[in-house]
């Protein structure tokens, strides 16, 4: 009973994080309907941005956060600006192509530049855990995953009330029709890839201080961001908030009771499963 | 004009190609098998990729199918190579089928990643069954004759594409055509897509399992990972999508144009092979997004425009 209730928390804990990290990627299928394979390359870059601000200058990786977010958000932005909008009309398959292509450049960039050896964020309070109702607690997957889901809420939030926010949606929805209204969609692509990127680098800093970091992490990232961008949908960052604690949950239940190297197997049977029985995503809309 | 000519030309490349293993040395011939079947696989994607329009990432499990297949019958059964081949690609058409009603009704994006999750879940199934050899996998009686698996590759791509052509002029290629551009509408017109997607599903999945039988029993080793290795799907669309999908000859010269490139960096190089590979990857689906086969037929009319013609065409 203790196991389960201890399985349980690490899987929510682990589910949190997983949201912030296929929010992003959600975002940006929605609104720009590309599927972005570089999504888990940012996660990365994010990672080690936030690494060399700790390790390099000392500073909290809490702090450190925003400034990746920003960097990243910059980033994003220029990389849609100047690139991905000059393909955005071709078929799916070239935009996926396209990130393909990034993430490989991104990828070996890492690698020349970070080397491929494992680096962690290892502020102090690395160790710090505490107990609740029997479960043992580490601090900084509390904060971490904390901090996701109060992005993921900044995010709802933002897309619901503000006027930005409305137009994103309005461009997701119908492209022609929010031109109309005035919708500017090529600083609209861009911000909103902006925004996907920087909150792939919020997770990437803290997916660094709960877990490794190396040049190769991203594909398996994007992966896992891809299996609950389906489960939630893409309408709504609360249906992804489900998905990440969903996949979080049956990875740490799988781990648990049926051995670590069933985890894959778990999470992408479940995916199968979903989009057999419900191609729109478990909390999407039907068509 | 050009089509007699054109035909003599690749009728030419193909009796080259076919004298290659007699005359270039050892370490060519076995870049060149490689060559040959990633152009096989990618053919055999063009189908259900290139003309039906739907992003398969399952062709990894059709040729870890006829992969597994090919070396179970031999190994296990001691059946001839031939024979192991048939019934390999005979498993994967059948596992076409059978999953191919269920996930071709998923639309875009969606019916990517379903067979994504697939390919994950067979490399799982397969690790843990006691026939297959488990996570350490198969090892095949030796075998070497680089020249025969070379023609046989070479065969399998004359073969493959031979099977593309006929499609692009059949009334079955008109169809999947009409799917890949609008489905409903190729249901109104009498289309019966979900046969059609099937049928084709299936043949890319008899190209990719001969490919996958040919490619074990050539490297005498298989393991789960190796096997249904989404990396080598991933190469399958690079190729196609960069050689021209949809077109007969453009994943070939895909193939051939993209592992030349490959082959030069990694030996030249080898640090930054990878991010110019990326780079040139990046290039590509910007200024030619119709892959080479279109840049030959068009750049005589467009010259140097054609590249900003492109990019014009798909900018927002």
């Amino acid at each position: 009973m203790d196991l389960l209730w201890q399985g349980l928390v690490n899987g929510i804990l682990l589910g949190g994080l997983y949201s912030l990290m296929a929010l992003g990627l959600a975002l940006v299928w929605g609104v720009l309907n590309i599927v972005n394979l570089a999504h888990g390359a940012f996660i990365m870059l994010g990672g080690y941005a936030c690494y060399y601000m700790f390790s390099g200058l000392g500073i909290d990786p809490f702090i450190a956060l925003p400034v990746t977010m920003a960097a990243l958000f910059v980033f994003g932005y220029l990389l849609q600006r100047h690139l991905i909008n000059l393909v955005i009309r071709a078929p799916m398959f070239n935009t996926l192509l396209l990130t393909f292509g990034i993430d490989v450049v991104l990828t070996y960039s890492a690698q020349i530049a970070f080397s491929a050896d494992f680096r962690t964020i290892n502020p102090s309070y690395a160790g710090a855990h505490f107990t609740w109702l029997g479960a043992t607690i580490p601090l900084v997957r509390m904060i971490a995953c904390a901090i996701a889901i109060a992005l993921t809420l900044l995010l709802w939030l933002f897309l619901a009330r503000t006027r930005l926010g409305r137009a994103i949606r309005a461009t997701a929805q119908n492209l022609v029709a929010a031109r109309l209204y005035g919708v500017e969609p090529r600083s609209i692509y861009a911000l909103t890839f902006g925004i996907g990127a920087a909150l792939a680098g919020g997770a990437g800093a803290l997916y660094g201080v709960v877990s490794q970091l190396n040049p190769y992490i991203g594909v398996s990232l994007t992966a896992k961001s891809f299996v609950i961008a389906i489960i939630g949908g893409l309408e709504s960052p609360l249906g992804v908030i489900a998905g990440g604690l969903i996949l979080g949950l049956v990875e740490s239940m799988t781990s648990l009771y049926i051995g670590a190297t069933y985890t894959d197997v778990a999470s992408f049977g479940i995916l199968v499963l979903v989009l057999i029985v419900r191609p729109t995503g478990l909390f999407g809309r039907t068509t | 004009m050009k089509r007699p000519l054109a035909r003599a030309g690749i009728v030419a490349a193909f009796v080259v190609l076919a004298g290659i293993p007699w005359i270039a040395s050892p370490s060519i011939v076995q870049f060149g098998i490689n060559m040959l079947l990633l152009a096989a696989l990618a053919q055999g994607w063009n189908i259900i990729g290139g003309y039906t329009g739907y992003a398969s990432f399952g062709n990894s499990v059709f040729y870890g199918l006829g992969s597994y297949g090919t070396a179970i019958a031999m190994l296990r059964w001691h059946l001839p190579f031939g024979i192991g081949l048939a019934l390999g690609t005979v498993i994967a058409v059948i596992f076409a089928a059978l999953f191919g009603r269920a996930i071709l009704r998923l639309r875009g994006h969606y019916f990517a990643i379903c067979t994504l999750g697939l390919a994950e879940v067979m490399t799982a199934i397969v690790s843990n069954l006691e026939i297959t050899g488990r996570n350490t996998g198969l090892v095949l009686p030796l075998l070497r004759g680089d020249v025969l698996f070379y023609e046989l590759s070479l065969a399998l791509v004359v073969v493959a594409t031979l099977i593309v052509a006929w499609i692009a002029h059949s009334r079955f290629g008109y169809g999947l055509i009409a799917i890949r551009e609008n489905e409903e509408a190729a249901a109104a017109m009498g289309v019966d897509t979900t046969r059609y997607k099937v049928l084709a599903f299936s043949l890319s999945a008899a190209i990719s399992a001969l490919a996958g039988g040919i490619h074990a029993y050539w490297i005498t080793f298989i393991d789960p990972v190796s096997a249904f290795d989404i990396g080598l799907n991933v190469k399958m669309i690079i190729v196609t999508v960069f050689g021209g999908p949809g077109s007969i000859l453009g994943p070939v010269l895909g193939a051939f144009v993209l592992s030349g490139i490959s082959e030069v960096l990694s030996t030249e190089i080898s640090t930054v092979a990878g991010l110019f590979f990326g780079a040139v990857i990046v290039v590509a689906v910007v200024f030619m997004p119709r892959g080479v086969a279109d840049l030959i037929r068009r750049f005589d009319k467009y010259r140097w425009r054609y590249f900003a013609e492109n990019v014009r065409a798909n900018r927002l």
